[in-house]
């Protein structure tokens, strides 16, 4: 397998390069306009591989994507959840699909909460084992925190409902093995996730289960309560930037 | 790029006046190239001086093409060679796909999978290119074993009816032996992902 994370080291966010070697297909999760549609490119090329899926884990309301853009440039449709409300035509993804690169592939995980269109990617490479060996998860947990459910949202209501299914989403987590790696779309002061997530981009499920402090509860009004009192101000602009990414156009 | 000039690229590489660069990566180029044309990925760590060392070596008075499949990967690749001073007479972008669609010649050599290729291991001569260390970790039953450096001039032990899995570790130097061969009229197969793959299945070998 072919792992490069690319990072935005101003807002924390991560972005990933996964390829099989074998058949050079690779898959783009997360694409961010920091790093630009080119670097997205010369990186595939660079590794031996070419671009055969575009992903996001959900649609952003902090950092604007270059998904539409670097799926038009390799001739592709964008994979997002079914639920996802943008205005261009897209690849609609659902739980239990199987994006095949050759020995490498991805399974998709519905984990709804910090938006109702956050995905988890279960990532498998059948050269080494036929069982998963890292889940991407996006806006759900995050190294030391999970993703906050008010971005997506009208309503103070609205924000205690997708707590409460992140509650759900983020505990489906700990039915994978310890040794599963866990690699978010965010790290450090990310304004996606609340106060505890590290600076460290990337971690593993037994590493979460045993320290993340959201997973220690287990109730699921305790953990509501808890992401609503910590939550954080919202990105500046993130109603205009899910705008832009939703593909609306925005008043300036 | 206009009709009229890509048949007069293609004449130009045929006879030899313009060397065309294929900038996509090696396993492409493996599945599908223009006849004649050389393997040169595209890297932003060291390609364009690797390049002109490499045409500092070659016969003077040749003109440098690129092929490729995408605009800013050619593009990129132009700039890189033009701030060495060296010029860039034509590029094409549009991938063997376009090419093929003019009606101009491609060599292609089938990727074999492991397990396609034990299901017909009587169809195929296997020829591992591996260099004699990497031998002991296993072979495919009957492999010829010619490391890639002997090939060439190894080449007259090979039968030019029969069907050649070319074969080393990750599936790299078999590419490179797979486009020698189909270059000089060989039909060969390539072994995707090579013994580790092979290994990995469980499939047999034979250890010698
Ligand atoms: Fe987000």
């Amino acid at each position: 397998m072919i792992w490069v994370p690319l990072y935005d080291t101003t807002q924390g966010c991560s972005s990933y390069v996964i390829g099989d070697e074998v058949t050079g297909r690779a898959v783009v999760v997360d694409p961010l306009e920091t790093v630009g549609v080119d670097n997205y490119l010369l990186t595939a090329q660079e590794w031996g591989l070419a671009i055969s899926h575009v992903l996001e884990t959900h649609v952003h309301a902090d950092h604007r994507s270059v998904a539409r853009a670097l799926a038009e440039a390799v001739g592709v449709e964008v994979g997002l959840s079914h639920r996802a409300p943008v205005s261009y035509p897209f690849r609609p993804l659902r739980e239990g699909d199987r994006l095949e690169l050759g020995q490498v592939a991805l399974e998709v995980w519905e984990t709804p909460g910090h938006t109702e269109d956050s995905l988890s990617f279960l990532v498998y490479d059948r050269l080494r084992a036929p069982e998963p060996w890292m889940v991407l998860t996006g806006d759900s947990l995050f190294v030391g925190d999970v993703g906050r459910p008010d971005l997506a949202v009208a309503s103070a209501e609205g924000a205690e409902a997708a707590a409460a299914q992140q509650y759900q989403s983020v505990r489906r987590f700990l039915s994978l093995p310890d040794y599963v790696e866990v690699h978010p779309a965010h790290y450090g002061a990310s304004a996606c996730g609340g106060l505890f997530m590290s600076k460290k981009p990337h971690s593993t499920i037994g590493y979460e289960r045993k320290f993340n402090r959201l997973l220690q509860i287990s109730d699921v009004e305790a953990f509501v309560e808890q992401q609503l009192r910590l939550l954080k101000p919202p990105p500046e602009g993130a109603a205009r930037i899910r705008g832009e990414n939703l593909g609306l156009v925005v008043e300036a | 790029m206009a009709v009229e000039s890509l048949n007069m690229l293609w004449k130009q590489v045929e006879e030899g006046s313009v060397v065309l660069l294929d900038i996509r990566p090696q396993g492409a180029f493996t599945e599908a190239h223009v006849p004649g044309a050389v393997s040169a990925p595209y890297s932003r760590m060291g390609w364009a001086p690797a390049v002109r060392r490499w045409l500092n070596s070659q016969p003077g008075g040749v003109a440098v093409a690129l092929f490729g499949d995408n605009r800013v990967l050619v593009e990129t690749a132009k700039k890189a060679l033009e701030q060495l001073d060296v010029p860039v007479a034509a590029t094409f972008e549009g991938g063997v796909a376009a090419w093929q669609a003019e009606g101009l010649p491609l060599v292609r050599i089938p990727n074999l999978t492991a397990d396609e290729l034990v299901k017909n291991l009587q169809h195929w001569k296997v020829i591992d290119v591996r260099e004699p260390y990497e031998w002991r970790s296993g072979t495919i039953p009957n492999a010829l074993k010619i490391p890639l450096g002997e090939l060439p001039h190894r080449i007259h032990e090979l039968d030019p009816k029969a069907r050649y899995a070319i074969v080393c570790a990750s599936g790299n130097r078999s590419q490179a032996a797979a486009a020698f061969l189909a270059e000089r009229g060989f039909e060969v197969g390539n072994l995707a992902g090579g013994m580790s793959v092979w290994l990995g299945s469980g499939h047999p070998i034979e250890r010698g």
